[in-house]
């Protein structure tokens, strides 16, 4: 098992909680490699179709295919050996460790009773000295800052040794250096990157592609240039924006009005 | 392009770093070095912790044989100890011969279940609190402890059974079991069992049961009735027999050998139920088998000993304040520092008005209440567990 790249795709996904269709039809593939930002109003439906990915929503009908494979007709662990996903769930109520919770990202990779060996070990020193959570290890989780708490569940995803990265608005709660470090760091991984994403200008600057929801459906795919028009910013955020370009980094940056 | 360089991707030893990440386990041996890992001095403290646990333990058990309304000198006490156990008289038994009745009929099967209540109870509610991730719940939230006290009253009321010593026992294990089975029935609703909907589905029990054995008791023409379910739900360990024990034992051997196999997956729990399900556990299943278990390890424990509170609460965060809250390395701690808090309440209760007793659960309470509250000031302090 070792990170590498991996693909990503929904096939006419959909997901419905009792009568309501939360996700609509969805189709989307994700090259290696490849970061994608899912974009929309609050209820459009990103969470619901990221949680498919991750084995949280089963499809009411359509697959979710991870290099390939159904992620429900495989096993929840070798889906957790494929897929590491950064959500908003903070363990907060009971006093583990920055390293108790980084070492979680271990278990699908071993058996019951299995002790963790030297190469578990490495692979946690690797992912906090990467996050830069060295010196916090034996800090208790719940006493660190919000920037520094999603800099321990990135790491947590990355023992995981995933090929695809889920980022359920990952830079909720985070200022905006924070911000830019969280996502410039999970671009420079490269590996398979999708994203939930509130904040329309930092999905255009890190993202490859971006996708939009509306009710569940999609509304559009493509580059950041295809996806963030006025048409689009009018129709589905409802809107009225003016669209130039960041001068440093060239990316599309919306000013709405 | 950027002049802002204190970010993460600028770490210089990045791209070795990501190496060993991708590293599968076979090629883990030609890695770059890594930095030493780190942990063995607290896992040689873990072990001390052990250690000490061990053997607080033992002392406050051999505190057990020694002290009653007839006190029995140490060397006596080990000394009928290791005869019964050989069988043969290896230590000369200069004593009389009723301190071998005091201490193999009466004191080694009290202090034994004592121990393996409070270790049960408190393996059960550290799991309990992981199940529905929350440090405030125990044994008694699942209801199970309310149920059984209303089996034993039914049959305390109306004698419907007659086992002998086992009477109470089974009526009690009885109505553990039918509540269980009542609150998994309640709590899961589409293959799924939550936090909240267990919790509320236990605490909705309780409060049934608690109401009807109060009915029942109320509405009986026995008089004594409501002194001997009060005494009873208070809890004690009086009534320990050999023949009761081995049922408890047995429990307390395969409920924490179950817990330690699933340490890892308790562990998920702790993180919420999305991060669980995607760190590679099958949640619902899960829980529902860890409720099932430990609320049948209560339902034992409440048989044989009644309602011993507050165990199941706060033992499991002395427990995590002293070792951490990893399953793996608390669960065995757990189970020690619970034996040796209820054989230590237990000597409590039958020493301070000696000749008379206290029910254990008051002891619990009084001496534990406080302990906790201070525990949790204390915690409140400190941001860093001290290891």
């Amino acid at each position: 098992m070792s990170i590498e790249p991996g693909s990503l795709s929904f096939d006419k996904v959909s997901f419905a909680v009792g009568e309501r269709l939360l996700v609509r039809d969805i189709s989307l593939d994700v090259a290696p490699g490849e970061m994608i930002g899912l974009l929309g109003p609050n209820g459009a439906g990103k969470s619901s179709l990221l949680r498919t990915i991750y084995r949280t929503n089963r499809p009411s009908s359509g697959t979710v295919l991870v290099n390939g494979k159904n992620v429900w007709q495989q096993s929840a662990s070798w889906a957790a050996r494929h897929v590491g996903a950064v959500l908003q769930d903070m363990p907060a109520d009971f006093p583990l460790t920055v390293r108790d919770v980084v070492a979680m990202g271990r278990s699908a990779h071993k058996k019951l009773l299995e002790a963790d060996n030297d190469h578990d070990r490495a692979l946690i020193e690797a992912a906090l000295e990467l996050l830069q959570l060295s010196p916090l290890q034996a800090r208790l989780f719940r006493t660190l800052s919000g920037g520094e708490r999603q800099r321990v569940l990135v790491a947590r995803a990355l023992v995981q040794q995933p090929a695809v990265l889920v980022l359920d608005e990952p830079t909720n709660h985070l200022d905006i250096h924070h911000q830019l470090q969280l996502l410039r760091f999970v671009q420079s991984l490269g590996i398979t990157v999708i994203a939930a994403l509130h904040d329309l200008n930092l999905a255009a600057m890190f993202c490859d592609r971006l996708c939009l929801l509306n009710h569940g459906r999609m509304e559009a795919l493509g580059t950041p240039e295809a996806v963030l028009t006025t048409d689009n910013l009018a129709r589905v955020f409802r809107v009225e924006a003016t669209l130039t370009r960041n001068p440093r980094t060239n990316s599309v940056w919306v000013m709405p009005a | 392009m950027m002049h802002h360089r204190s970010d993460l991707a600028a770490s210089p030893n990045q791209t070795r770093l990501l190496g060993v990440l991708r590293s599968s386990q076979a090629e883990h041996a030609s890695v770059a070095a890594v930095p030493a890992p780190q942990g063995r001095r607290s896992l040689l403290s873990y072990g001390l912790a052990m250690v000490v646990l061990t053997l607080l333990l033992l002392v406050l058990m051999l505190a057990g044989l020694m002290l009653g309304s007839v006190p029995v000198p140490a060397p006596t006490a080990l000394g009928v100890i290791i005869n019964a156990m050989t069988g043969s008289e290896i230590v000369p038994a200069t004593w009389r011969g009723v301190y071998d009745t005091i201490i193999i009929e009466t004191r080694v099967p009290r202090v034994i279940l004592a121990a393996v209540v409070g270790a049960t109870l408190a393996a059960a509610g550290m799991t309990i609190q992981a199940i529905v991730r929350n440090p405030l719940a125990g044994p008694s939230i699942l209801g199970v402890s309310s149920g059984a006290a209303t089996g034993a009253v039914i049959v305390m009321r109306w004698g419907l059974i007659s086992l002998g010593a086992f009477t109470l026992y089974f009526s009690a294990f009885a109505g553990a079991l039918a509540t269980l089975v009542i609150v998994f029935w309640v709590a899961r609703s589409g293959g799924q069992m939550t936090p909240t909907r267990l919790v509320l589905a236990g605490i909705a029990m309780s409060s049934v049961l608690s109401a009807l054995t109060s009915l029942l008791v109320l509405t009986s023409p026995d008089p004594q009735l409501a002194a001997r379910v009060l005494f009873w739900t208070l809890g004690g360990f009086g009534s320990a027999q050999w023949k009761l024990l081995p049922l408890p034992i047995a429990a307390l051997v395969i409920g924490l050998g179950l817990m330690l196999v699933q340490a890892r997956r308790l562990n998920l729990l702790m993180a919420g139920d999305e991060t669980a399900a995607a760190l590679g556990l099958n949640i619902h299943r899960f829980r529902q088998a860890m409720f099932v278990l430990t609320a049948a390890l209560t339902g034992v424990m409440v048989a044989v000993s009644g309602v011993i509170g507050f165990v199941g609460l706060i033992v499991p965060h002395i427990v995590r304040f002293l070792v951490g809250a990893d399953h793996r390395r608390a669960l065995p701690a757990v189970a020690l520092v619970g034996a040796s808090f209820t054989v230590g309440a237990d000597l409590v209760a039958r020493t301070l008005i000696s000749p008379l007793e206290l029910p254990v659960g008051i002891v619990t309470a009084l001496v534990g209440g406080p302990f906790f509250i201070w525990l949790l000031r204390r915690d409140a302090k400190s941001g860093e567990r001290s290891s």
